[in-house]
């Protein structure tokens, strides 16, 4: 019997039924097809822990230009040998030749930084958000992603300046899917995503999210998101309560347009 | 976004061409760059360790050879002994501090793991792949949705979803072969 289409192996990898009995038997039995598809599932499996979110990064514009002056040609490293040294951790600033010559290489390395801080720029924006985020900048008419918001720390706690996160909401023909992304430092606890209604009373849980901190929601059918049109997050000590612990970590509100599909 | 293919990119750095840093920083700054904050959690501290690994890397090019590995995974192991080095230098500042205050060394942050180099190299490779299959393995992964569906959705033809899931996974697992920890 030939090996199972390629095609077949990667559906089965993502978790798909695909494929036919007969399929499923040979790889059962062959340790090529087999392999392949651990191989596959692997990743699968990686990729699905790691979540969509945290998108990498773009250096800032000043390390390029330190790049290029530092890893200059010959001359550029004998102008500036402070900077030169690949293990000093001196700034522009305190490594300035001391001639009075200006740099040739230095404003070419200015012009270069502008140049990589423009394709930087340029790279975050279109590319910056891998992931589902990507999805609502997609001209894709027919898709049901609903909405997309970026969740924020709230000014009465400090301790969270630095959190961000985002929910994406998807709707399939029978239910809606909330995918929420946390950046926010380890904590003890854990933490959990609310859906909060207008009074700021009210609220529904919708899970926990996982060590990456991820995790994507089933909304339960009938909420009228009109009123829980709020998404919080909170860190929930252990302590066996299942009530909000009144800590948000982030928050972010639903368009209305969200509410009405 | 457009860069050049990664074989072009370590052709060129290999030969030592004037603009090959320049495409060598393009496309694994960002991979270098996050490697490093994971580790460190400081912007500066990144940033400088970001500027040893490439400035390391461009005097040592001589030292890389394509056909021993890729330059993605040379980049990655250069970026953990320099994120370790670092490590140790900041160790030993602070226990020269915790001499002077009378305490004990406490353990450093440690160099990012296998699995940190992994993701992050997962999440790089992601976003190289053109947008339409991005979209598509996307979705494969972190939505509920079939690769019927998917297609439903995007409105793509069937086959194209199905080839875009085969050739992503393949795509996406070769990358983590050549770049990732295991490498």
């Amino acid at each position: 019997m030939p090996h199972t289409d390629p095609t077949i192996l990667a559906l089965m990898a993502l978790g798909e039924s695909a494929g036919s009995a007969r399929d499923d038997e040979h790889v059962a039995g062959c340790p090529d097809c087999r392999a392949e598809l651990t191989r596959l599932a692997e990743l699968v499996q990686l990729a699905r822990q790691s979540g969509p979110g945290e998108p990498l990064l773009q250096p800032p514009p000043q390390v390029w230009e330190r790049i290029a002056a530092a890893a200059g040609d010959g001359a550029v490293a004998r102008e500036m040998p402070r900077l030169a040294e690949a293990d000093s951790p001196g700034r522009p600033a305190a490594a300035k030749p001391a001639g009075p010559r200006p740099s040739r290489a230095r404003r070419r390395g200015r012009l270069a930084a502008a140049l990589a801080g423009l394709a930087a720029g340029l790279i975050i924006g279109i590319g910056g958000t891998a992931g589902v985020a990507q999805l609502i900048r997609s001209p894709a008419p027919a898709t049901r992603i609903v909405a997309q918001i970026e969740l924020r720390p709230l000014p009465q706690f400090p301790q969270w300046q630095n959190a961000s996160g985002t929910a994406v909401m998807h709707a399939t023909a029978t239910q809606q899917l909330i995918a929420v992304t946390l950046t926010a430092p380890r904590q003890p606890g854990f933490y959990e995503v609310w859906l909060l209604a207008r009074n700021g009373v009210s609220m529904i849980s919708l899970g926990d999210l996982n060590s990456a901190h991820t995790g994507t929601f089933t909304i339960p059918p009938g909420t009228d998101l009109r009123n829980y049109s709020r998404i919080d997050v909170s860190l929930q000590p252990f302590n066996g309560s299942t009530v909000h612990s009144r800590i948000s970590v982030v928050r972010g509100s639903l368009p209305l347009a969200a509410a009405g599909s | 976004m457009d860069t050049a293919p990664d074989e072009d990119v370590s052709a060129a750095f290999s030969a030592g061409h004037p603009d090959a840093l320049r495409l060598v920083y393009e496309r694994f700054g960002a991979l270098v760059y996050n490697l490093a904050l994971r580790s460190l959690r400081a912007n500066a501290d990144a940033e400088d360790v970001t500027q040893q690994v490439f400035v390391a890397a461009w005097r040592g090019r001589d030292t890389f050879d394509p056909a021993r590995g890729s330059l993605g995974g040379w980049l990655v192991t250069i970026t953990r002994n320099k994120i370790a080095d670092f490590l140790r230098a900041r160790q030993r500042e602070s226990r020269v501090l915790l001499q002077v205050a009378g305490g004990t060394a406490v353990a450093a942050p440690a160099v990012p793991s296998d699995q940190v180099v992994d993701r992050l190299v997962l999440a790089d490779e992601l976003a190289q792949l053109p947008e339409s299959q991005r979209l598509v393995m996307s979705l494969a992964f972190y939505s509920d949705l079939t690769h019927e569906q998917i297609a439903d959705v995007l409105r793509l033809p069937l086959g194209t979803v199905k080839s875009h899931i085969r050739r992503g996974l393949s795509r996406l697992r070769s990358r983590l072969e050549a770049d990732g920890a295991a490498h």
